[in-house]
């Protein structure tokens, strides 16, 4: 098995004749690609280390579908450089991302729920590396580790979070603000000022038509907040694509740092429209 | 005269083992649900969890410029306060009561014993917690994709499943709020409704009046909504409970 001969640490000396220097070297990559990635980085070292040997170093491949929705979950990623969106389809074909998933976070949740079949499309959307597992090998680590079970509940509620702000920014924000929201989110996870991206595949993530995005991102272009040619999009302005953006991006951000400065603001200036209204509807009852 | 309130009124507590559920038994306290009533608010902190038995809650989420658009909504098949187990010790929404009924709340110490034992509450927790996912994922992209008609359809038919009666007390107002949408849209919407004989809607009450056309009706993702609530459930009473 490649995940055996892939972990220095917990293969016997007795075997299938491995040299010394390969072993060495997947081992070296399989510590670093994992590292990269905060939630297994996150692990006490004891248990990352038992984690390690059912961990196999991937390279993620921009297009290629993870799962589909229904479809059994086979493996969980752990994206280090690579980047995951996962896409609720609607009316067979319409798509919408209601989840971006980097190295802050792991692909197959459903399995962390005690459920083996996914919801959503995972579609890789950034090439880049990724620790994978097997489904019953991931189950089972699952169950024997408590830290590893804290640290993926917290991600879950986080990662409903953002779906919870997506849902909400669909409905309210216009499609320059979503745009610039989704630029900076990525951002954030590949770590590089430029990522090759189509219109139509923005179009997908975002929910709206092709010419949306198109006028969207000439319009961010202008503001020379970013630079796009020939699907390549480079982040120009960081600083002005923050202000460019909605204030999803923070709310969603401010979980994922587990720090919800945000909140108290939030907090202060909620609906009194909405308050309102339901004392009325109350009056009325 | 109204039949007694039980617990297991709410399909999660139902599905426990006898065991289990004879254990929360004493710590579950029944308490009325009103109408408005925020149950939680935005980077609050949570004492309780709700199990709502004749009442339907509704998860907010709040925009800084005090708009809100509904992202799930949580009834008899449900709790509210999935932070509390997950270990998110605040929530970025707000829940609010969206029709008034009675539920039983749980204390956030017992709830959190509880579910770290890894019995089967914690199985039908987790399990309830990826419906609920599905569920908002859902409503984001219907949000995105689907005419104000078919989202009103939607919303109607997900709070009668949740409720025993045909009749919601409901505004348009609020039902504009929670769709995230204009009121013109909703009145519309429940015009082309009420034209059709689906609906009757008359102060601030809405009754269904022909439910299979409201189904007929309805975008996919009810049904996706529902698939994945009643599948929960099915598959854990077979599991937790084989004996029932």
């Amino acid at each position: 098995m490649i995940e055996t001969v892939l972990n220095p640490l917990l293969v016997p000396p007795v075997g299938p004749p491995t040299t010394q220097s390969n072993r060495e070297r997947a081992g070296q990559v399989a510590r670093r690609a994992s590292i990269e990635n905060s939630r297994l980085a996150a692990v006490p070292r004891k248990e990352y280390r038992r984690l390690l040997a059912g961990l196999e170093p991937v390279t993620l491949t921009f297009g290629e579908v993870l799962y589909e929705p229904g479809e059994t979950i086979r493996h969980v990623y752990f994206p280090g450089s690579s980047l995951v969106s996962l896409l609720t389809l609607v009316d067979g074909h319409l798509t919408l991302e209601t989840g971006l998933i980097g190295r802050e976070g792991m692909v197959g949740i459903p399995l962390v729920l005690g459920h083996n079949v996914s919801s959503v499309r995972a579609l890789v959307q950034g090439t880049g590396t990724a620790m994978r597992m097997a489904a019953a090998r991931f189950s089972k680590e699952f169950r024997l580790s408590l830290a590893l079970q804290q640290e993926l509940y917290r991600y879950t509620h986080t990662l409903m979070a953002q779906i919870a702000q997506t849902a909400a920014c669909n409905r309210f924000h216009v499609v320059e603000m979503r745009l610039a929201r989704w630029l900076l989110m990525t951002h954030d996870r590949v770590k590089s000022d430029q990522f090759h991206m189509t219109h139509e595949f923005l179009g997908h993530m975002l929910g709206v038509r092709r010419v949306g995005v198109t006028k969207a991102a000439h319009a961010l272009q202008q503001r020379k907040l970013i630079g796009y040619s020939r699907g390549d999009i480079t982040v120009l302005d960081r600083r002005g694509l923050e202000a460019a953006a909605c204030q999803c991006y923070d709310v969603v951000k401010d979980m994922h740092d587990g720090a919800p400065a945000g909140h108290a603001v939030r907090k202060m200036r909620i609906s009194a429209c909405l308050t309102a209204q339901i004392r009325s509807v109350r009056r009325h009852t | 005269m109204h039949a007694p309130h039980t617990p297991k009124q709410n399909h999660l507590l139902a599905a426990l083992p006898a065991a289990d559920y004879e254990r929360l038994l004493p710590h579950l306290e029944q308490t009325p649900l009103e109408l408005g009533w925020a149950l939680y608010e935005s980077g609050g902190e949570q004492g309780h969890v709700y199990f709502p038995t004749t009442s339907i809650v509704s998860l907010l989420c709040i925009m800084q410029d005090g708009s809100s658009a509904e992202i799930a909504v949580v009834g008899n098949e449900g709790l509210v306060g999935i932070a509390l187990f997950m270990g998110g010790e605040s929530t970025t929404g707000r829940a609010v009561v969206q029709s008034a009924g009675y539920g039983y709340r749980l204390r956030a110490s017992v709830l959190k014993t509880e579910f770290g034992q890894g019995g089967a509450l914690q199985h039908l927790l987790l399990r309830y917690t990826q419906a609920l996912i599905t569920q908002m994922a859902q409503t984001a992209v219907c949000n995105r994709r689907h005419s104000v008609e078919q989202q009103l359809c939607r919303w109607l038919l997900l709070s009668l499943d949740r409720l025993s009666s045909i009749e919601l007390t409901m505004t348009q107002e609020l039902i504009a709020n929670m769709l995230g949408v204009r009121r013109e849209g909703v009145t519309e919407a429940a015009g082309h409704l009420q034209a059709a004989g689906l609906i009757h809607y008359s102060r601030g009450k809405i009754t269904v009046l022909d439910r299979p056309k409201l189904e007929a009706r309805v975008c996919e993702c009810y049904a996706v909504v529902k698939r994945e609530s009643d599948r929960l459930l099915s598959r854990e009473t077979a599991i937790v409970d084989p004996l029932s």
